[in-house]
């Protein structure tokens, strides 16, 4: 009998057991820590994700894939809580958390670094790593932790954060996740606009804390650089989650993706 | 020294209230990026509302104070916020002003509707612990209010930059204005945050207004009041809305030099002192803008705003510029003299908000005080632009050129120090023009004699203007300067509807979207933004003239800033990026509120009975502007995009226009041979625009539909019902399911479903 593949649109059942899924062990124990199911999501008029399906188990990295306006940072938006899906469920741990805002998310243990740099530019250094401790650590523990593994940041706490340079911003954002030891990291496009170097050192920070047990869910245009710490990692295109996958299964995919489609 | 002494401590004493009141301003915009515009009459409403509990009614101090600054104005602050300011997110600079000034104008006209402006015994609003209670420092007597006043100044500037600095709730605060959705990130809760910080702002207004009105011993009055804590402004700009300590260094600089001028530049030699101390905080704002660094320029990002204007061609500006002229001509016919007088005034209005479409419908520039540049223009056409005297004199049309002229001149010394600064700048120097050429220059009614010549600026306090004479036109009767009105309104509006199509106008939004981006294509935005500000000021200014030579004669009152505020509101309230916001600024201005009011006053003496509820209304009406104002946050493009929306359908449709403009024919054609009269021409026209559309709609529609063949269509939901249902439905409805591309076997569809579930993909 001829079955004609789901054409995306989205109203299709998501597929639960399907080849590139991940394996069972962690999805039939317990709940992956998120989970988003038939996820839509508009800005105004304009819908942008068409009923996005995706599991990022315990203890994992899962890399979002995809060239630009693709819809990878609308996915975090709406992981961190930032955008209310128009349809679709949000699972975090297991507990659908639809409708809750991005500080009560960020106050469940989701640590978001958004595009850009996730920073305040018109607060002091310290100031910045005050504003961390909202999500209930103690600022000296923060502080500790951010200065340790930046001793630039130390030198510069008086410093105004806008005036530092890219590599010195993200680094601070950086120590935020770190230092609020999260369940969940959100992190979009790191990489954007940092010399190969600084990023190469940023991703093995986020080696670092994945090794702490924090699942992390990370976006990027630039693939190599992210799967290699990767442990799966899902395709967006035009709103769609089209594969998913370990890295090197989707190794042939990648290209197309990018340069196809 | 004597004297030196006792002003400096007077001085610091009201620098002192100066900075409560600027700091709360600081507070609020560094939380919320809203200047609060309404703060002076935050703070008048307090003042009175202290006076009605403590006097009026008799409570004891500490509890009077308890209730205004404990309770009412921290839940008044919160309650804006919350129901009004939050809505401004992502809103232009323009609405961020408007809003906050609908707000100050709902709140005064709020004040004198409940507290009588005249009251039959004066209020008499005392200092803490009477006026008597004094103590003598350094020879100098001073009263305990006094040095509370001061005390409390310097206990508000500790305290708030203790928290701003070192509590996690204040550097949250400042946070919130970087990038409130990266607070929320971090768990912070940036609407309450902003909620906190508009509680404390307000706190700060009722506090600076109860401590300054026994100071000032002026009588209450609520636009002498609102005014007064609008002088902190130039202490708040000295810190650039950002540093406490240099708000306080500015503060305490305003409030000596008012003082200083007191002690040393007698008013019994000079009678423009008085005037000059008054327009001190003003002149004070303006040097303050003048020595401010350049702002950064700023691109796309932080400019993508919810309005959205849609640019007639100049086809339908001509169109609608003649439709007007002959339904203005059409109404002329049918009205009594007084009511072509309204229209010629609401007009005239029209063209002065005209130079508000232009200057920042078109290019985001602001200018509060469109009114002040009508008086500059007004005054020139007084002095140089009269021929004849007595009832044969007439305005000249080089006088109206060169009243143009001048206002462009001085619109450009206005503008030229803010132009390098952001719209709030510039939005304030002409405030403070505004305030200033009504302190000081429209007060100047006596002769003064300055190099042997002698001349009064505004003789007399009043100026008589005479409608002009253009070559052989002469427009002294009401119905030709009516006509003459709307004619310049017509041709101005199309000419800015040209001068947007321009090369020139698509420069004016680029630098309206982006100056950055304007900056770097090469553009001199500096330049740009000077000369649309002249032009601006130069329509403003002839809208002036005609408005005071329709009036007849002009008083200061008529160039008030409030009511500048007002027509400014009303236009973004009709929709700045059109000339038809313009035309529904001016007319609901000049001509429907007072007509709305005088018909609620006219029923309430008809009906005696009722009288309490038509002059309740009347109070409401007048409330009506502001509140409309406040409203933009939800919908800032404006009431005209609606309107324009809604006659699309009307534009489509030949047969249905037709039938409304020959019923509008023969409505006025009625009227005008005195067989309806003007209550029922206003009611079949009422009629005529709002129920013929959607009726007459639906029944072209089906006729149209009938003759080419085609029966109307069924509503999905009654097809099977109304008719049978057909292959072709089924077909239809799969097809905006998107199933068409899906073969179904029909025999066995629920068999298919559970295939494919488990199928590999």
């Amino acid at each position: 009998m001829t079955i004609i593949e789901p054409s995306g649109n989205g109203h299709e059942a998501p597929r639960p057991d399907g080849p590139h899924a991940p394996p069972p062990e962690h999805t039939l124990d317990e709940p992956p820590l998120l989970q988003l199911k038939g996820i839509r999501a508009a800005y105004g008029p304009i819908e942008v994700l068409h009923g996005v399906d995706l599991v990022v188990p315990e203890g994992s990295v899962v890399a979002l894939l995809g060239p630009n306006g693709a819809g990878k940072s609308t996915i975090l938006k709406v992981c961190s809580g930032l955008l209310q899906p128009s349809a679709g469920e949000v699972h975090l741990a297991g507990r659908i958390v639809n409708g809750a805002s991005a500080d009560q998310l960020a106050r469940l243990g989701v640590c978001t670094i958004p595009e850009g740099r996730g920073i305040f530019p018109n607060l002091t250094v310290r100031e910045n790593l005050w504003m961390a401790t909202m999500a209930g650590v103690p600022l000296d523990h923060v502080e500790e932790v951010a200065y340790a593994r930046f001793p630039r940041l130390g030198e510069r706490r008086k410093q105004l954060a806008g005036t530092m340079s890219g590599g010195e911003q993200q680094m601070l954002a950086m120590s935020r996740a770190l230092a609020v030891n999260p369940a969940l990291l959100l992190l979009d496009e790191l990489s954007m606009g940092l010399a190969p170097l600084v990023v190469a050192n940023l991703y093995e920070i986020v080696a670092q804390v994945s090794e702490e047990g924090v699942s992390i869910l990370v976006s990027e245009q630039f693939a190599r650089t992210v799967l290699g710490i990767a442990q799966y990692a899902a395709i967006v295109l035009h709103g769609n989650v089209t594969r998913e996958g370990t890295p090197e299964e989707l190794e042939d995919e990648l290209s197309a993706a990018y340069l196809g489609s | 020294m004597q004297t030196f002494l006792q002003y400096t401590i007077l001085g610091l004493v009201v620098g002192g209230v100066y900075f409560i009141a600027a700091s709360g301003l600081v507070v609020t915009y560094t939380t919320s990026g809203i200047f609060n515009f309404a703060q002076g009459a935050i703070a008048m409403l307090a003042a009175f509302t202290y006076w009605q509990v403590r006097w009026g009614w008799g409570w004891p101090a500490p509890l009077a104070l308890l209730l205004v600054l404990g309770v009412l104005a921290p839940l008044l602050g919160a309650v804006l916020y919350q129901v009004i300011m939050k809505n401004l997110r992502g809103t232009s600079e323009v609405t961020k002003i408007i809003v906050p000034v609908g707000v100050m104008l709902g709140f005064l006209s709020l004040a004198t509707w409940i507290w009588n402006p005249t009251p039959r015994t004066p209020r008499l609003f005392y200092k803490f612990f009477g006026a008597n209670a004094t103590v003598k420092i350094f020879d100098v007597r001073l009263t305990w209010h006094e040095i509370i006043a001061f005390f409390l100044a310097i206990v508000i500037a500790g305290g708030i930059a203790f928290l701003f600095r070192r509590t996690r709730s204040g550097v949250a605060m400042r946070a919130v204005v970087d990038d409130p959705d990266l607070l929320q990130l971090n768990g912070g809760r940036p609407e309450r945050l902003a909620t906190l910080s508009w509680a404390g702002g307000a706190f700060l207004a009722a506090l600076a207004g109860i401590l300054i009105t026994p100071i000032q011993g002026t009588a209450m009055s609520a636009n002498a009041l609102t005014l007064l804590v609008i002088d902190a402004f130039a202490a708040a700009m000295f810190g650039r809305l950002k540093s406490l300590p240099r708000t306080f260094v500015g503060a305490i600089v305003l409030g000596l030099a008012t003082n200083y001028v007191i002690a040393y530049f007698p008013a019994n030699k000079w009678t423009w002192t008085g005037a000059f101390r008054s327009s001190i905080p003003m002149i004070l704002l303006f040097v303050v803008l003048l020595v401010l660094p350049q702002d950064r320029l700023r691109g796309a990002t932080v400019l993508r705003t919810r309005e959205r204007f849609r640019m007639p061609s100049l086809r339908t500006a001509w169109i609608a510029g003649l439709v007007l002229v002959v339904v203005v001509w059409a109404l002329r016919t049918i009205m009594a003299t007084t009511a072509i007088n309204t229209l010629a005034y609401g007009i005239t209005l029209s063209i002065i908000a005209l130079s508000l479409v232009l200057l920042t419908g078109y290019a985001g520039e602001i200018n509060l005080a469109a009114l002040s540049f009508g008086a500059i223009g007004t005054i020139i056409v007084f002095h140089y632009g009269i021929s004849g005297t007595g009832n044969d004199a007439r305005m000249t049309l080089w006088g109206i050129l060169l009243a143009a002229v001048v206002c462009a001149v001085v619109g450009a010394l206005v503008a030229l120090p803010a132009l390098r600064l952001r719209g709030l700048y510039l939005a304030l120097a002409t405030m403070a023009f505004g305030v200033f050429v009504s302190r000081m220059v429209l007060t100047e009614i006596g002769e003064r004699e300055l190099f042997g010549i002698k001349f009064s600026i505004f003789q007399g306090g009043s100026l008589t203007i005479p409608r002009p004479e253009i070559g052989p036109f002469d427009f002294k009767s009401n119905d030709s300067f009516l006509m003459l009105a709307t004619v310049v309104f017509a041709l101005m509006a199309v000419g800015l509807v040209s001068l947007r199509h321009s090369n020139y106008g698509r420069r004016l939004a680029a630098m309206k979207d982006s100056p950055a981006a304007c900056a770097t294509l090469g553009m001199s935005v500096v330049r740009l933004k000077l000369s649309v500000f002249m032009m601006s000021a130069a329509i403003a200014g002839v809208g002036g003239v005609l408005m005071s030579a329709q009036l007849g004669s002009v008083n200061l009152d008529r160039f008030d800033i409030f009511l500048s505020l007002v027509i400014l509101l009303l236009t973004v309230v009709g929709g700045i990026g059109y000339a038809s916001g313009a035309l529904f600024s001016g007319v609901l201005f000049g001509c429907s509120i007072l007509a709305i009011q005088n018909t609620l006053t006219k029923l309430g003496s008809d009906y005696k009975s009722l009288e309490a509820v038509f002059g309740f209304l009347v109070s409401a009406v007048s409330v009506m502007p502001a509140t409309i104002g406040v409203t933009m946050g939800k919908n800032p493009s404006g009431a005209i995009t609606d309107i324009v929306e809604s006659l699309e359908g009307i534009k489509k449709s030949k047969p249905l226009m037709l039938t409304m403009i020959g019923l509008q024919v023969l409505i006025w054609a009625l009227a005008w041979q005195g067989v309806i009269n003007n209550w029922h021409f206003v009611i079949f026209t009422a009629a005529n625009l709002l129920i013929v559309p959607p009726l007459g709609g639906a029944v072209l529609k089906n006729m149209a539909l009938k003759k080419a063949g085609v029966e109307p269509p069924v509503p999905p939901e009654l097809i099977g019902i109304d008719r049978p249902f057909t292959d072709d439905d089924r077909l239809a409805i799969e097809h905006a399911l998107g199933l068409d591309a899906v073969p179904l076997p029909v025999s066995a569809p629920v068999h298919h479903q559970e295939e494919a579930a488990h199928a590999p993909a």
